[in-house]
């Protein structure tokens, strides 16, 4: 339902809906969980670390709130200000009465307004006013009684007495982040969670990832009633229209070199993108040269907003002042590179702390994600660059005691010199997010093999002009057959000191398995490495490349591995011939976008195989000649094509063979045959899969020799036949059992075969 | 008109010819039955076996293979076979399986029985 009408009233949110950008699938999701199809369940809100999500719970509110029905909208965000679990609760009932109230009067300016309990119940619509005053009279009475949990589980629950007729409370808590770290014996997240879950309403918890799912587990939830949405950082270009937004919004003139730099400086976090243009208005700093960006952000990270920010959690983090040096010291250091990982020893002993000190600190470094940590070793120097930035002005302040001009001034020069290269890498990792998408989708396609070659490409088709070379790619006759991508992660995920020598998104490594059979036999690790260069590739960068992706494969244990590289104008003679030699495959930039083409199209055909709208489907057990219920079936979608009768009784053959070696080879379980009949204008696609094992000499093509030997037995002929009466006949990848897919084509695409003998 | 005894195959003699009908789908089980009966009537003395195909539509491999042994048996016995009445479905199969190459084909019942008295006058030359 669109509510972008001038009827909406803006209740608690702070932008206008038009300015709410860059989480509408997010909205549409909370929005879909107050429905009463998923009445009583939870949405865990996952939240990358300064990803956002105030703004988002306060739009659906609002959205919630405009539309009158029978779900009744609260919002709660836990603040600093509270102290303790208890006083965090007290307000939660406050706010809940409070936003109950104003929905139920239908007066949004109920849901702010400073009111204590005495004036709620005075708002209280008559028809509330019972249980409302019982409520209240019941808190009083535990308020009293020295029993914090009793009144934390209260306050809580209080949406579930909401009288049913009255509506279904739909709550959602923002800010859950800071709950662990209140004061006293009750851990409020964890207690947030045990009466959410068994409140029997509706409710969003969101916030930080870790934190969250960890309080998930504490508390023992029932994952089955509770549904996940990750939320993190905003892709570029939703990022640059939430600066664009806020930034009219906040009347700070912008450049579009500016607001790139900005989504990039920020990586797309809303959280810093809103504050950092806070500051600017607040400074009245337009923002239309890299300097002004980065005087403005040198001045957030020594006393703006975001120095705030990061000091307030450093606080929480590290209480103890001098604690707190020591932990800059050591976090920057891990920041600067100099030990990025470390043992838990080490740190205790640095940090003078006990065990259990430690592991405190450590547990809030973790959920902040400012390192991780996994019980004996400790990962440090990850965190958005502010971050690190911030590391370092406060390691050269508070540790290395240096003169503060010096280190603003070093600040803002770095950040300046930084600038351009931030820039430079995100514009190459967009013109290289095709080599990673599309290792990504290898999945089985068979493409032709001239695509990896650059001596035959560039032989056939080197300044050939476009149609030429996709009508040669069309009857080229040899093909490579793909692997299946399970895993892609740069090779620095890997081995660091790569970083040194490509940027990130060029070196590439994916774990694949060919045929996707998940064999050891069948694994192959493919290193890929974007080679800058504007000429041919040399035989000597094509050597040291080889070298360093085979000294790679021999450090991480890589048995099998494939080595393929990609450079803009292709390998010189001496540098194919040296690939060649070593079995590498090498490709231009032509070769990769033609590459990524033949994929994509595999892909899209795949989308519409499965989303075709005439499609039927049907189930048959095995045995009791039940393939003759198949038969009858496509025969009787074929005579809806225009078959001609003999291809009919071919198409019935073969799905009789199909179904009958499904029934004898695959030891189903559940001894079924699933069938799907795919029309088209010009085929008729038959899928037949069954449950079970995938029977050995059934999948792909066998030698001359394996066949005539076949042939001569008295049984396994269904294959043979299948393939002979049928136009194409393939094999889908299935996780169990096996799916034999049958083509048909209205006007053969080849000819009849001969006998098989 | 013979039916034997424990099978639902229609069968009936002509001289030494035994004439055996294939069902509308000849699969293991319903191939196994002509088997059976065409193994009986050569063990009755039957020189020669017809295997009528004028009700069957179709035809799965298992159904073939068995075709297969059943030629064979005959051919231990001796013993002549002619299919006849087979669609060109069916046909289609038989060659592409190499049955064709085993067994004769005949227009239909009548033409298989005239090709078998051929035979039968026909002096056999070791």
């Amino acid at each position: 339902m669109s509510s972008r009408n001038e009827n909406f009233r803006r209740v608690l949110g702070r932008v206008v809906q038009q300015d709410f950008v860059g989480r509408a699938a997010e909205l549409n999701r909370i929005m879909a969980h107050a429905e009463s199809a998923k009445a009583g369940r939870g949405l865990l809100l996952l939240m990358e670390p300064s990803a956002g999500v105030s703004e988002l719970l306060r739009q659906a509110y609002d959205q919630i709130f405009n539309r009158r029905s029978e779900v009744i909208p609260i919002y709660f965000a836990i603040s600093r200000n509270e102290t303790t679990a208890v006083s965090a609760a007290i307000e939660f009932l406050n706010t809940f009465l409070q936003q109950y109230i104003a929905y139920r009067r239908d007066e949004p300016v109920v849901s702010d307004a400073p009111l204590t309990l005495h004036d709620l119940v005075e708002l209280a619509p008559a028809a509330d006013l019972e249980w409302i005053e019982q409520l209240v009279e019941s808190y009083n009475r535990l308020r009293f009684s020295n029993d914090d949990k009793a009144l934390v589980r209260f306050c809580l629950g209080a949406p579930q007495r909401i009288p049913a007729v009255r509506g279904r409370p739909f709550v959602m808590l923002d800010g859950s982040q800071l709950a662990e770290y209140l004061n006293g014996a009750v851990v409020l997240g964890t207690e947030i969670l045990r009466v959410f879950a068994r409140g029997g309403f509706s409710f969003v918890l969101a916030g930080l990832r870790r934190q969250i799912l960890e309080a998930a587990h504490d508390a023992n939830c029932n994952f089955e009633l509770l549904d996940m949405l990750r939320l993190e950082q905003l892709d570029a270009t939703e990022a640059a229209k939430l600066v664009e937004h806020v930034a009219r919004r906040q009347q700070v003139a912008t450049s579009e070199a500016a607001r790139d730099l900005i989504v990039q400086q920020f990586a797309g976090s809303p959280f810093f993108i809103h504050t950092y243009l806070q500051a600017a208005r607040e400074k009245h700093a337009p923002l239309h040269s890299y300097l002004d960006c980065e005087r403005l952000y040198v001045d957030e990270l020594f006393g703006g907003h975001i120095h705030r920010h990061f000091a307030d959690l450093l606080e929480e983090i590290s209480p103890r002042l001098d604690t707190r040096h020591l932990l800059i010291r050591l976090l920057w250091e891990a920041a600067a590179g100099e030990e990025p990982i470390s043992s838990f020893e080490l740190w205790r002993k640095r940090l003078h702390m006990t065990a259990t000190e430690l592991e405190d600190l450590l547990h809030r470094l973790h959920v902040q994600e400012f390192v991780n940590w996994d019980e004996t070793t400790i990962e440090a120097g990850s965190g958005p660059q502010a971050w690190k930035d911030y590391l370092k002005i406060r390691y050269r302040l508070d540790v290395m005691s240096e003169p503060r001009a010096l280190v603003v001034a070093d600040m803002l020069a770095d950040s300046l010199k930084r600038a351009p290269h931030t820039m430079a890498r995100h514009y190459k990792q967009i013109a290289n997010a095709g080599l990673r998408d599309l290792i990504s989708r290898f999945n089985c396609q068979q493409v032709p093999a001239a695509l990896f070659d650059y001596k035959i490409f560039s032989e056939k088709y080197k300044g050939a002009e476009s149609e030429t070379i996709v009508s040669g790619l069309a009857a080229e006759t040899e093909f490579i057959k793909l692997p299946q991508t399970i895993h892609l992660a740069t090779c620095s995920a890997f081995i660091s000191d790569m970083r040194q020598l490509c940027e990130d998104e060029h070196c590439l490594v994916a774990h694949t398995f060919e045929e996707a059979t998940y064999s050891d036999a069948q694994e192959v690790i493919w290193l890929a490495a974007d080679i800058e260069s504007k000429l041919e590739v040399d035989v000597s960068v094509a050597r040291a490349w080889c070298d360093r992706f085979e000294s790679m494969a021999e450090r991480l244990g890589f048995s099998r591995f494939q080595i393929w590289l990609i450079s803009n104008e292709g390998f010189s003679v001496e540098a194919s011939a040296l690939l060649a030699r070593r079995k590498a495959l090498g490709s231009s930039r032509q070769q990769l976008e033609l590459l990524a083409s033949h994929v994509r199209d595999s892909v899209h055909n795949a989308v519409v195989e499965t989303e075709g709208p005439d499609e039927f489907m049907m189930v048959v057990p095995m045995g009791e000649d039940n393939e003759l219920i198949a038969a009858s079936t496509a025969e009787q979608i074929a005579k809806r094509l225009t078959f001609r009768p003999e291809a009919i009784n071919q198409i019935k053959t073969a799905i009789v063979e199909a179904c009958i070696n499904a029934s004898e080879h695959s030891f189903s379980p559940d001894r079924k045959i699933y069938q799907r009949f795919r029309v088209e204008s010009d085929r008729l696609v038959i899928t037949i899969s069954s449950r079970g094992i995938v029977p050995t000499n059934l999948n792909g093509t066998k030698s001359g020799a394996e066949a005539k030997e076949v042939a001569e037995e008295r049984r396994g002929w269904g294959l043979k036949l299948i393939r002979t009466l049928m136009d194409e006949v393939e094999f889908e990848r299935v996780d169990d059992g096996t799916s034999l897919r049958m083509t048909k084509y209205l006007r053969p695409q080849k000819e009849s075969k001969s006998a098989i003998e | 008109m013979d039916t034997p005894s424990g099978g639902l195959v229609r069968s009936h003699c002509v001289g030494t010819t035994a004439v055996v009908y294939a069902s509308d789908y000849l699969n293991k089980l319903t191939g196994e039955k002509i088997e059976r009966e065409c193994r009986r009537q050569l063990d009755c003395g039957c020189r020669a076996l017809v295997i009528d195909f004028s009700d069957t539509e179709l035809v799965n491999s298992i159904g073939i293979s068995i075709l297969l042994g059943i030629i064979d048996v005959a051919e231990k016995s001796g013993a002549q076979i002619v299919f006849s009445e087979v669609n060109n479905q069916t046909v289609q199969l038989f060659e592409m399986l190499g049955l064709t190459r085993h067994v004769v084909l005949a227009k239909d019942e009548h033409e298989a029985l005239i090709n078998l008295s051929r035979f039968e006058t026909t002096p056999i030359v070791h």
